[in-house]
């Protein structure tokens, strides 16, 4: 039912199909004329099944916990293949997605370099290509091969840990990305081979390649331009994630990569961000379940990104068949995206912190989604990447303590039996029993398991 | 001058050969009955001549950075995709995307080129002798493009600052592309150019595509254009 006031003696009351927000979204487009345009991904309030729909069953009398102080739980992940000479050894689980110089300003690059690189973790370079500062400040580098190819630089490419592969984004899958003119200013430009000053467009689709077929052979040029030597990722936005996972890891890929949509970006349409893409939670049963079909599941590497928030969502998205997780967001949150500081600059945008998703406009009011160098210069690159590995390091505590508690000795032990859902829909998509019954529905990780 | 034959090899085991005799300093390699395999000549970073005898499959020379590539035959899709900097030639004709995203060098083909053609270029120079087929130059950045003969559909569309020369038809111009008279330079540039790799072609009668520049920024109202283009 809407709500109803009176006020001055008139009846107020929203409508329930031309809302406030839908209204104002029909007065920006009229004056616009074109799809409207944002960063940050998705803000609608979760009406969908989500990892919070979860919740852990640690042990009790038919499972012992290890003791949190005296017993190890691993959180050793390895990323590799059997192609592959040089695996991507890591300390912990979560990992540094591929965000942009040019979307991200150079402190929030290095930042992010060094901040995974103090606690064993990897960073992924973005549409745009490689820093210097980045490699320098990376134990483990991942270098993203994007369908613009902004940026592309075979020298750089072989020198990375691993490569990306990048066919789309859970915020935006099937698009391309977006750079405003704000942020392409002389080095972007430069780096990009763009002219000064425009509104960049990526193209949606690789210029070399369009199928699985022809990504067979691609993935191979790949292996012989770095000599067979590193992993080779293939990252999907997460949309028909059973056959798309199943493709890719047919293709010869070594760790596959599924970008829910609850993903971030730093410039897309806004319908792309709000309408497009399957959830997180779906997106890691999915690919799962495909890597079973086939029977490579455990021999190709899953890793999971989308709206990951803390070591919970983590946690979760393992215990449902995740090898690691990408953080993007998050790890910017941790640089201070939103924070209350330079209120008056969140109130210039339009904005308040906590609520800002402005990244498209390169005024960014922490310096992070900016190319301002008076900006840029509020992330001091030191203390950011401190905060990053704090995150990162509160992030590993925190899938810990859960496997722990689950009397596992290595995060990647955390299975679905160790879960249980709060709702129905969870229930359905997770194949994992509701709370209270032992029922189970569909076709998801936790079915197969008690099958 | 080193000769490796493809028979009977496995592409790792061919471009492992070819990567060590460059890397040696050989500066004339032969490759025989290449057979088509793919991503023949990957990657490779030296100053070297290399040459096929026969026809290439997918990614042939992609990636590379300084050699001279030379196939005597057809090359299949995305030649030399992704190049930095060499010269790539081609003597029979050219699959979809060739010169994709290259940042520079030459690569010129002799024969016809498929879809594609030099997409998203970012520096260099791309010769086609023949024709090229669908979305040639479609988002080039930078850097130059030439058919000698006809153009399939959406040719040159949305382009940043790339420069297009065509001497044949234009089947259907793209988005944003617009047909200019070349003026002294371009014909100098033209002349040179094909005197250099395709000798006794004319330039009479080319004619310079460039981006009309309204796709630039997103708060242009071309209604028409914006529709097509997003």
């Amino acid at each position: 039912m809407n709500e109803r006031d009176a006020r001055d003696g008139k009846l107020i009351q929203a409508s329930g199909t031309f809302s406030p927000a839908a209204i104002e979204d029909i007065q920006v487009k009229a004056e616009l004329g074109r799809y409207r345009i944002r960063g940050f991904g998705t803000l609608r309030e979760r009406q969908w099944a989500t990892f919070d729909d979860l919740t852990f069953i640690p042990c009790s009398l038919t499972r012992i916990p290890l003791e949190g102080y005296r017993e190890r739980c691993s959180t050793k992940t390895v990323l590799g293949g059997k192609h592959v000479e040089k695996p991507i050894e890591l300390d912990i689980p979560i990992m540094i997605t591929g965000m942009s110089w040019g979307a991200l300003s150079y402190n929030a690059k290095v930042a992010l370099a060094k901040g995974a690189d103090m606690v064993g973790s990897s960073n992924t370079t973005g549409d745009g290509g490689m820093l210097d500062a980045e490699r320098e400040h990376s134990r483990h580098l991942i270098y993203e091969v994007l369908p613009s190819r902004y940026g592309i630089d075979v020298h750089h490419l072989r020198q990375a840990d691993g490569i990306e592969l990048t066919l789309g984004q859970g915020a935006k899958p099937g698009t391309g990305g977006l750079l405003l003119d704000a942020k392409i200013l002389d080095d972007i430009a430069r780096q990009r081979n763009l002219p000064t000053g425009v509104d960049q467009r990526s193209p949606a689709r690789h210029p070399d390649f369009l199928g699985p077929d022809d990504m067979i052979i691609k993935i191979e040029e790949l292996r012989e331009a770095t000599d067979w030597k590193v992993p080779i990722f293939v990252k999907m936005g997460a949309t028909r994630v059973f056959d798309d996972v199943r493709l890719a890891a047919k293709a010869g890929a070594d760790v596959i990569v599924v970008d829910g949509m609850e993903g971030g970006t730093g410039a897309s349409a806004e319908i792309c961000q709000e309408h497009t893409g399957i959830p997180t939670l779906a997106a890691v049963c999915e690919a799962r379940a495909a890597l079973e079909d086939i029977g490579m599941y455990g021999e190709v590497k899953l890793i999971i990104a989308g709206g990951i928030r803390h070591g919970v969502d983590a946690a979760k998205a393992m215990a449902l068949g995740a090898d690691a997780i990408y953080i993007g967001t998050a790890a910017l949150m941790a640089l201070n995206c939103n924070k209350p500081i330079h209120v008056e600059d969140y109130h210039a945008l339009g904005t308040e912190p906590y609520h800002c998703h402005h990244c498209h406009t390169g005024r960014c009011p922490v310096g992070i989604t900016t190319q301002d160098p008076d900006l840029m210069q509020r992330l001091d690159i030191e203390e950011g990447a401190e905060r990053v590995a704090n995150l990162l390091q509160a992030m590993t505590s925190e899938i810990q303590i859960l496997a722990r508690a689950c009397g596992k000795a290595d995060v990647h032990d955390l299975e679905p039996e160790d879960l249980r859902a709060l709702n129905a829909e969870a229930s359905m998509i997770c194949g994992i029993p509701l709370a209270g019954t032992d029922r189970v529905w569909g076709n998801g990780p936790g079915w197969k398991e008690r099958k | 001058m080193a000769t490796v034959a493809c028979d009977g090899q496995t592409v790792r085991e061919i471009n492992a050969e070819i990567k060590r005799l460059s890397a040696a300093g050989e500066k004339e390699i032969t490759v025989t009955d290449p057979g088509a395999r793919h991503n023949l000549g990957v990657a490779v970073l030296q100053d070297t001549r290399l040459r096929f005898e026969g026809s290439v499959g997918y990614y042939c020379a992609g990636m590379i950075d300084g050699p001279t590539v030379e196939v005597s035959g057809s090359a299949g899709w995305g030649l030399a995709e992704s190049m930095k900097g060499g010269h790539v030639v081609v003597h029979g004709n050219a699959g979809n995307g060739a010169a994709a995203a290259i940042r520079g060098g030459t690569v010129v083909i002799h024969g016809d080129a498929a879809a594609r053609l030099g997409v998203a270029l970012k520096g260099g120079t791309v010769l086609v002798g023949g024709n090229s087929g669908y979305m040639a130059g479609f988002m080039g950045q930078q850097g130059k493009l030439i058919v000698c003969g006809n153009t399939g559909e959406a040719f040159a569309d949305s382009m940043y600052e790339t420069v297009c020369f065509v001497g044949g038809e234009i089947k259907e111009l793209g988005n944003d592309a617009v047909v200019e008279e070349p003026d002294e330079e371009d014909r100098a540039f033209l002349s040179s150019t094909l005197e250099t790799h395709l000798p006794g072609k004319s330039i009479d009668g080319f004619r310079k595509i460039v981006a009309g520049r309204k796709l630039w920024t997103f708060d242009k109202k071309e209604r028409a254009l914006w529709r097509e283009a997003l």
